[in-house]
């Protein structure tokens, strides 16, 4: 038997969050998490959570899973349970709507903020914009991103200034149209970030990289815009 | 409407990886050096009084084991401190950025904090 422990709200019946535990035979089978929330969600059609793919593509339910974000519909029980005891809670600092379900605006203002699309002014060719293997090569690990906010969410410096520091999934994404070499935006998009807020409060703690449920590296993204800074400024 | 929402920062619940302990106990060593500072200024201006002084913060150092705790407690934070700001400068410098080598890093911090505790021990008593 496995006993997991869930974060209940529902904004309308609860004065606070509390934790509710239940009883799962998961039959010796090595589930994923998301499983398990799907035989609880049986027992009770209330508890609210956010899946979509369930195979790691969409992000949608990124989750504090005992202690330690990442998404539920890939983590096995195997990985994240000691003592029979799986604790779920929502992703950390965002405001929550109801028991698994967090507010993610801050975190979208955030990414809405270092223009996530290509910029070029110069006329468009008549097919496409071409771009060299080797050029192409420098945006793996940036874009394969899902936005699943477990990064941003396990980092203190996002946790204690949501609305100024970007957060490592808005940065990663910066450096992503940065590294492009077809974007023209590099200037302004350099100029936007040049502030001590945005990116200088990343104190290279690293919980992004521990938690990032595709093995992406915001640090070293954010190490490569702060020496654009650098060099610009210079 | 969002101000009643409540928010799950309950650090108690989370993990904390090595790297993390690392980088905040290189902060919090950070402030019990400046705090310390007090206590090494005061010591300083006595000894720079007089003689007497100079000779009673020495007996101080020598025999007060209470001093002689704080004094190697703020040697072992320095020791901290300064392993783990040269950790942060080699990352600046684009070094130990992987998960794998930023792991050993946190533990060569800590190995090297340890040696240089030992160290101050000896050179204190």
């Amino acid at each position: 038997m496995l006993t997991v422990s869930v974060y209940r709200y529902h904004p309308e019946l609860d004065a606070k969050p509390y934790m509710q535990d239940f009883q799962v035979d998961t039959e010796g089978k090595d589930l994923m998490v998301l499983d398990v929330l799907n035989l609880l969600k049986i027992r009770d059609r209330g508890l609210t959570y956010r899946r979509s793919c369930s195979e790691g593509v969409c992000g949608s339910d990124g989750m504090n899973i005992n202690g330690t974000n990442g998404l539920a519909c890939i983590t096995p029980l195997s990985s994240c349970v000691k003592n029979n005891k799986l604790t779920l809670r929502p992703l950390p600092a965002l405001p929550v709507i109801r028991d698994l379900v967090i507010d993610m605006d801050q975190f979208y203002k955030q990414y809405e903020k270092v223009k996530p699309f290509l910029l070029n002014d110069t006329p468009a060719p008549a097919i496409e914009r071409l771009q060299s293997p080797e050029d192409r090569e420098k945006l793996d690990g940036l874009y394969e991103c899902i936005l699943c906010a477990c990064c941003s969410t396990a980092c203190p410096s996002f946790w204690w200034n949501p609305d100024k520091f970007i957060g490592p999934a808005g940065l990663l994404q910066a450096y992503r149209f940065l590294a492009d070499s077809r974007d023209t935006g590099t200037d302004q998009r350099l100029a936007d970030l040049d502030d001590p807020f945005s990116v200088f409060r990343c104190h290279g703690i690293m919980n992004c990289v521990t938690v990032c449920p595709k093995g992406l590296n915001p640090t070293k993204a954010i190490g490569h815009i702060r020496n654009m800074l650098l060099t610009r400024a210079t | 409407m969002s101000d009643k929402r409540p928010v799950n920062l309950d650090l108690g619940t989370f993990k904390h990886p090595l790297i993390s302990v690392v980088s905040i106990s290189h902060r919090i060593s950070g402030v019990i050096l400046f705090v310390g500072l007090v206590f090494l200024f005061n010591l300083f201006d006595t000894s720079l009084k007089n003689a007497a002084e100079f000779a009673s913060a020495q007996t101080l150092l020598q025999e007060n084991f209470f001093a002689q705790f704080v004094t190697w407690g703020l040697l072992s934070a320095l020791g901290f401190h300064f392993s783990a700001g040269m950790k942060h400068l080699v990352m600046d410098l684009g070094h130990g950025e992987e998960l794998e080598t930023a792991n050993k890093a946190a533990k060569f911090v800590i190995g090297l904090t340890v040696i240089l505790a030992v160290l101050a021990g000896v050179w204190i008593w």
